[in-house]
């Protein structure tokens, strides 16, 4: 999960970050918040966008598939449905975002307070002990690596 | 042994996307019982009141999650042998060797393909794939 801060090197203690947070540099921390304000609504905006395409594409390949189904057309199925499974992006997207987000959020609580960030909600959705990720960067061998999990005996 | 298309599915994802996809999917897999739920609450209470053939789910969703559905259905006499496929962006081996420990069939990693989906949920059923 992304750390939020600097590092522990760099770090200064937290009554000196409280210092710096409400003293001279009050105006840029300002507009440092405002800044990260202003991507997050950028970031929504993309979630939002993605969501909305996703939809549109799936509405004509459904339309196309109903098509595809009266004339037994085979390749254009696989094809359209192919066009289905890509819209699985804005899953992904959404996911990804809300990670983003979540660190921006805080960093902002971060910027406002001058304490340590609280771990990022989406890490602490655990289901138990267990800690989310969310997407990876290497999907194309995780399916290989999980299908090969399952072969194995408990 | 083959899966009865008409069996009921219970696709359970907070993404409407996704479950626009997956019922598009087993649509065309001959599935036309297809259910779905936005998390694991709605899904366990829906388990409760129908009996499925199979469940699909994400993992990451609020309140409960994919994986504490699956611990619940698991864990209650009348569901705990209701095939339990897991579609999730979620593939860090700790998190997949807990799912495949509390009894998960097949685990799918987004983003996946019509023959990955087919593939696992013959797997399941016995078919080849």
């Amino acid at each position: 999960m992304n750390q939020v801060g600097g590092t522990k090197t760099k770090r200064k203690p937290p009554s000196a970050r409280r210092k710096a947070v409400h003293g001279d540099n009050d105006h840029s921390v300002t507009a440092e918040i405002t800044l990260l304000l202003n991507t997050l609504r950028e970031l929504a905006a993309i979630r939002s966008t993605a969501e909305d395409a996703a939809a549109r594409i799936l509405d004509s390949a459904e339309g196309l598939l109903s098509l595809a189904d009266k004339e037994e057309a085979e390749k254009a199925q696989g094809a359209i449905l192919e066009i289905m499974t890509a819209c699985g992006f804005h899953d992904l997207v959404g996911q990804r975002v809300t990670k983003i987000t979540e660190t921006l959020d805080c960093v902002i609580a971060n910027r406002l307070t001058g304490e340590e960030p609280v771990r990022a909600k989406t890490s602490a959705k655990t289901g138990s002990e267990i800690t989310l990720e969310g997407p990876s960067h290497s999907t194309a061998q995780d399916q290989a690596r999980i299908d090969a999990l399952f072969r194995e005996k408990n | 042994m083959a899966l009865d298309p008409s069996t009921p599915v219970l696709v359970v994802d907070d993404y409407k996307t996704m479950i626009r996809i997956i019922r598009n999917l087993l649509k065309q897999l001959g599935f036309v019982n297809v259910d779905e739920a936005s998390d694991g609450t709605a899904a366990l209470n829906m388990m409760r009141e129908k009996d499925y053939g199979l469940v699909i789910s994400d993992w990451n969703m609020e309140p409960m999650t994919g994986y504490e559905l699956l611990r619940e259905v698991r864990a209650d006499d009348h569901l705990s042998r209701t095939p339990f496929i897991m579609v999730t962006a979620e593939s860090k081996t700790d998190n997949v060797v807990a799912a495949k420990k509390a009894g998960v069939n097949n685990y799918i990693v987004k983003p996946f393909n019509a023959a990955t989906l087919k593939s696992k949920i013959d797997a399941i059923f016995g078919e080849p794939s």
